[in-house]
C-alpha cells in the first residue's frame, strides 16, 4: 500500500513536464518555427538539448570543425558569420543571427562542414541539439520541416536552392501563378485535320463545349487554331460556306509552350500577343490547350482583357479609369502569392500597353508627324521595373542627316511629344519633375544626338553626368523601331568598357547609399520630419544598392540587359559573380522590392500617398529577419565593389 | 548504548531496501585537476519553508547538470517534497507553494535518495551555498541517516572573485543575473533558480579559463584564498 503510494508520487513528479523544459519552451514559441510546432514535438527538442555560453569572439562553428554535428538555436546574444575573403587577407561579416534564430541548416542538411565560421557576436548562450535529435524532429514534425527546407537561404548552398524550389512545389496552390500549364489543362484538347469541313469542326466544338479547336497534321502537330473568335467572324461574312475545310478560316502557326511552362508565361504570352488561347505542345505533338478562362477561374486576375481594353481605348479618359483596375489586379495578384517580379512584370506590361495608346491616340488627334520616331523609356521604367508608384521617364529617338534636319524633325515632333507627355500624366504616370520628358526639346534628339550626348556622360564623369547616366543608360524603347536604339546601347558599353575611370567613379556613386544595417544593431533607422517611428527606405537604402551596383557591372560586362535580376543572371552567367552570390543577391532584392509593393498597396488601401519609408518594427518577426539578412546582402554587394575597383 | 544516546535524534527508522539503496549511494569524487569542461556538476537550488536552519525544511528541490561544458536538458531534477504537517508561513508568498502542492508532493526520503543518484560523486554549485548546504545536510541526516560529504561550490562567491573589478554589494542572484544580462523564466521556483545558476556558472567558467582558472581543484585552491584574505582584512 505505501510502496504503491511512493510509486504514484514518483511517477507524478516524474511525468509532468519539467518547469525549466517548460519555460524554455515558452521562450521558443515566441519565434517561427517553433510557435508553429506541436508541443509534443517542441517538448522534445527542448529535452535533447544542451544549453551552452560562448563569450564574445568565441568560435561557435568553423570550417576545419568537418561536417556539422549540430543544430543551434540562439536563446540569448548574438552569432555572426565570418568568410575569409577568398583575394585578400581578412574577413567579411556574412550574416547576423539573433534570439530565436537556428544555424547552420545548410550544413546540417547538406551534411557537411560549414562555409562559414560562426562567432558570438557578444555573450551569447545558444541551445544546441544533436544531429540524430535534429534528423528525428525534421521526421517528426512538419512545421519544423518546413522551415529548415524553407528558411535555407540560397546565399548559403546550391542545395538548398533545389530543396527551397520543393518547398515552394509543396507551398502548391497557393502560387497559383507558378501552376504548371499541365496541370491546368485537363480536358483533352478537341482536334481534327485540316481537311474537315467547317460545319462538321464547329458541330464538335459545340458538342465538347469548348471555345477552341486545334487542327493538326498526321504527327499531331497543332498547324492551326479556330476559335469562336474566328466563327463570329464567318457568321459575319455574309459568302461563307460552312462545306469549306477548316484550313480556309483557321490561324495558322498558333502559339504553343510545354505543359512544364507555368501560368504566368501563359498570361504573359495571352497579353502580349492578344490571343485567348495557348496550345501545349511536348516532344512536337499537342497535349492540351489553355484558354484565358481556364488562367482566370484559377487566378480570377483578369490581365489579359485588361491588356485588350487598353490596346482598344478610343479616348483617353477611357484609359485613365482602366489604371484604377491595374491596382487592383496587383492586389488581387499579391493576394495571390503573386512574387514581385512576377508583378513588376506585369505592371511594366501594361505600362507598356497604356503609353502605346496613348502615343496611337495622340497621332490620332494631332495627326501623324510624318517622321518616324521611337519613344524611348528610361530609369525604373527602361528596367521593367515599375511599381504602381510611376514617374514619367522618356524621349524621343529619330534618325537625322544632319544638325538643321534634326532640328526641323524636332520642330514637327515636339508638339506631339508634349501632347503624349500631358496624356500620360492624365493616366496616372506623374510628370517628372526633373523635366526627363519626350516634350523636352533636350531629350527629343536624333541618333547622333543622343550617341553624343552620352558620349559626354561618359568621358566628364561630373556627379552631374553621372547622376544622368544611372538614368538614360537603362534606356529602352517602348514604342517604334528598336534599331537606333540598340546602336546606342552598343556604343555606351563599349564606351564603358574601355573607360576604367568611369567605371570607377560609377562604383563610387553605387555606395553612397548604405544599406541601413549596423554591426551592433539590427537597423539603422532615421526619423523624418515628425514621424513617430524610425524607419529605413526600401527602395533608395535597399533597392539602389542593387540596381546600381549591376548597372555597373552589366556596362563594364559589356551585358546590355535592363532589368536587373536579368543583369545579375547575366554577370553570373559570364562569371562576373560568383553563382551563390547571384542568387543571394537576387533573392535579396526580390524580398525588397516585394516588402516595398505589399507597402504601397496598403497605402493605396488606406488612402495615403505612396511611401518607400518602413518601420521595421511594423513587420512580422520573420519578414523582419529577411528584410535584415537582404540588406546584408546588399551590403556584400557593395563591399565587393569597393574591392573591385579599390574604393 | 551509549549514555547520552537519548540526546541525539534517533536515526530515522528506513525499511530495508532504502536502507540498502543509501548504501549503495555513491561518494563524491576528490576535486579534479582536469578542467572545468571535463567536470559534471550538479548545480542546486531548495526552496524552504524560511532561512531558519534549525527550523525549516526543505519543500522542493530543483537541480540541472553542467556537462561537457553545457547545460543538458536530458538530466534535470525537480521535486516537491510531500511534509506531514506542513504550516502554511510567510515564506509561501516567495515559493509560491501551497499547501497543495506540499500534500500533493513526494515522499521526502524517497527524493532525497533519487536526489543523490542524480548528484553522483558531482561536485555541487548552489547561489549562497552553504544555505543550501545546510538545508540539504540536515534534511538527508533527518530522512536518511546520510552524511552529506559533496564538496559545494558558492556562485555568490566565484562571481565576485572573477570579476573583481565590478562592485556589488552583498550582491544577490537578482543583482548577477541583471548584470549578466541573464533572462530568469520564473524566480523563485527551485528549478528555475537553478536553471539561471547555472547559466550564471557557465559564465563564471569561461572568464575562469581565461584567467587560467581551469580546473575544479584550481578554483577551490583560490576560493581558499580569497576567504583568507578577507578574514586578515576583515583584522581576524
Amino acid at each position: 500500500m505505501l510502496m504503491s503510494k511512493m510509486d504514484a508520487f514518483a511517477q507524478a513528479g516524474k511525468s509532468a513536464v519539467m518547469q525549466n523544459i517548460q519555460g524554455t519552451m515558452q521562450f521558443l514559441q515566441r519565434f517561427p518555427p517553433f510557435n508553429q510546432m506541436e508541443n509534443a514535438h517542441l517538448a522534445f527538442l527542448v529535452e535533447q538539448c544542451q544549453l551552452r555560453f560562448y563569450a564574445a569572439n568565441d568560435s561557435i562553428i568553423k570550417p576545419a570543425d568537418g561536417p556539422v554535428e549540430h543544430f543551434y538555436i540562439v536563446k540569448q546574444g548574438r552569432v555572426v558569420g565570418e568568410r575569409q575573403h577568398v583575394t585578400r587577407p581578412g574577413t567579411e561579416t556574412t550574416f547576423e543571427i539573433t534570439s530565436g534564430e537556428c544555424f547552420p541548416l545548410a550544413a546540417l542538411l547538406g551534411e557537411r562542414a560549414t562555409r562559414t565560421e560562426h562567432l558570438a557576436g557578444e555573450d551569447t548562450f545558444c541551445l544546441q541539439l544533436n544531429k540524430a535529435a535534429f534528423i528525428r524532429l525534421f521526421t517528426l514534425s512538419e512545421a519544423f520541416r518546413d522551415f529548415a527546407l524553407r528558411g535555407v537561404s540560397s546565399l548559403l548552398d546550391q542545395v538548398n536552392q533545389q530543396v527551397q524550389r520543393r518547398a515552394v512545389e509543396t507551398l502548391g496552390n497557393q502560387y497559383s501563378l507558378n501552376t504548371r500549364l499541365g496541370e491546368l489543362a485537363m480536358r483533352h484538347p478537341v482536334v481534327c485535320d485540316p481537311a474537315t469541313p467547317l460545319r462538321e469542326a464547329v458541330r464538335l466544338m459545340h458538342e465538347q463545349q469548348v471555345g477552341s479547336i486545334v487542327i493538326v497534321d498526321e504527327q499531331r502537330f497543332p498547324i492551326g487554331i479556330f476559335t469562336l473568335r474566328d466563327l463570329r467572324q464567318v457568321v459575319a461574312d455574309a459568302s461563307a460556306d460552312f462545306a469549306q475545310p477548316i484550313n480556309r478560316h483557321m490561324t495558322a502557326s498558333p502559339f504553343y509552350l510545354s505543359p512544364q511552362a507555368s501560368a504566368f508565361d501563359a498570361a504573359i504570352a495571352m497579353t502580349e500577343r492578344h490571343i485567348a488561347h495557348v496550345c501545349l505542345v511536348e516532344e512536337r505533338r499537342l497535349c492540351g490547350v489553355v484558354s484565358e478562362r481556364d488562367l482566370f477561374s484559377l487566378q480570377r486576375v483578369d490581365l489579359v482583357h485588361l491588356a485588350r481594353t487598353i490596346r482598344h481605348a478610343s479616348r483617353v479618359e477611357n484609359l485613365v479609369s482602366l489604371r484604377g483596375e491595374i491596382s487592383q489586379l496587383v492586389e488581387r495578384m499579391l493576394a495571390h502569392g503573386a512574387s514581385s517580379t512576377q508583378i513588376t512584370q506585369i505592371i511594366t506590361l501594361l505600362n507598356d500597353h497604356t503609353v502605346c495608346r496613348v502615343i496611337e491616340l495622340a497621332i490620332e488627334d494631332k495627326g501623324d508627324p510624318g517622321v518616324p520616331f521611337s519613344w524611348l523609356c528610361f530609369g525604373s521604367e527602361g528596367r521593367r521595373e515599375q511599381t504602381l508608384h510611376t514617374d514619367q521617364d522618356n524621349g524621343i529617338i529619330f534618325e537625322a542627316r544632319d544638325a538643321a534636319h534634326a532640328a526641323e524633325i524636332r520642330g514637327r515632333l515636339l508638339p506631339l511629344a508634349q501632347h503624349i507627355n500631358q496624356g500620360l500624366a492624365q493616366c496616372g504616370f506623374s510628370l517628372c519633375k526633373g523635366n526627363i520628358m519626350a516634350g523636352n526639346p533636350e531629350l527629343c534628339l536624333s541618333r547622333a544626338e543622343w550617341a553624343r550626348r552620352f558620349a559626354a556622360f561618359i568621358r566628364e564623369a561630373t556627379p552631374e553626368n553621372l547622376l544622368a547616366s544611372s538614368i538614360y543608360f537603362d534606356l529602352r524603347v517602348v514604342w517604334g523601331d528598336e534599331q537606333a536604339c540598340e546602336q546606342l546601347r552598343q556604343s555606351i558599353l563599349e564606351q564603358v568598357a574601355d573607360n576604367r575611370l568611369f567605371q570607377r567613379m560609377m562604383a563610387d556613386n553605387a555606395l553612397r547609399q548604405r544599406p541601413p544595417v549596423g554591426r551592433f544593431r539590427e537597423f539603422v533607422l532615421t526619423r523624418q520630419g515628425n514621424d513617430k517611428a524610425a524607419t529605413l527606405d526600401l527602395k533608395v537604402q535597399g533597392l539602389t544598392p542593387f540596381v546600381d551596383g549591376a548597372r555597373l557591372l552589366a556596362l563594364a560586362n559589356g551585358i546590355g540587359a535592363n532589368n536587373t535580376l536579368e543583369r545579375l543572371r547575366q554577370l553570373v552567367a559570364r562569371e562576373v559573380i560568383d553563382p551563390l552570390d547571384g542568387a543571394a543577391y537576387e533573392e535579396a532584392y526580390h524580398f525588397i522590392q516585394q516588402t516595398r509593393m505589399q507597402q504601397h498597396q496598403l497605402q493605396s488601401r488606406q488612402n495615403l500617398p505612396y511611401s518607400n519609408r518602413v518601420d521595421p518594427d511594423s513587420l512580422n518577426h520573420l519578414d523582419r529577419r529577411i528584410l535584415r539578412e537582404s540588406l546584408r546582402q546588399a551590403q556584400r554587394l557593395q563591399s565587393s565593389l569597393a574591392l573591385r575597383y579599390q574604393l | 548504548m551509549s549514555l547520552f544516546a537519548w540526546l541525539r535524534p534517533s536515526p530515522p527508522r528506513l525499511d530495508e531496501q532504502l536502507r540498502q539503496r543509501v548504501q549503495q549511494l555513491t561518494a563524491p569524487a576528490p576535486l579534479a585537476e582536469h578542467s572545468l569542461r571535463q567536470q559534471r556538476w550538479v548545480v542546486l537550488d531548495l526552496e524552504t519553508s524560511g532561512l531558519n536552519l534549525n527550523r525549516d525544511h526543505v519543500l522542493s528541490i530543483g537541480a540541472v547538470v553542467i556537462e561537457d561544458g553545457a547545460i543538458d536538458f536530458r538530466q534535470q531534477f525537480e521535486r516537491t517534497l510531500h511534509q506531514r504537517d506542513h504550516k502554511l508561513t510567510s515564506s509561501v508568498l516567495i515559493h509560491g507553494l501551497g499547501p497543495s502542492a506540499i500534500a500533493a508532493g513526494c515522499d521526502p526520503a524517497q527524493a532525497l535518495l533519487e536526489l543523490m543518484d542524480f548528484i553522483g560523486d558531482s561536485p555541487l554549485l548552489a547561489f549562497h551555498a552553504p544555505f543550501d548546504q545546510r538545508m540539504l545536510s540536515r534534511a538527508l541526516k533527518d530522512h536518511l541517516g546520510y552524511r552529506l560529504q559533496h564538496p559545494f561550490f558558492d556562485v555568490a562567491e566565484l562571481a565576485p572573485l572573477l570579476n573583481p573589478q565590478i562592485t556589488l554589494r552583498e550582491a544577490g542572484l537578482d543583482d548577477w543575473t541583471a548584470y549578466f544580462n541573464l533572462e530568469a523564466a520564473e524566480r523563485h521556483n527551485a528549478s528555475a533558480d537553478a536553471l539561471v545558476t547555472a547559466e550564471l556558472a557557465l559564465i563564471l567558467f569561461s572568464q575562469a579559463r581565461r584567467q587560467q582558472l581551469d580546473s575544479p581543484a584550481l578554483l577551490d585552491q583560490q576560493l581558499h584564498r580569497l576567504r583568507r584574505r578577507r578574514q586578515q582584512s576583515h583584522g581576524f
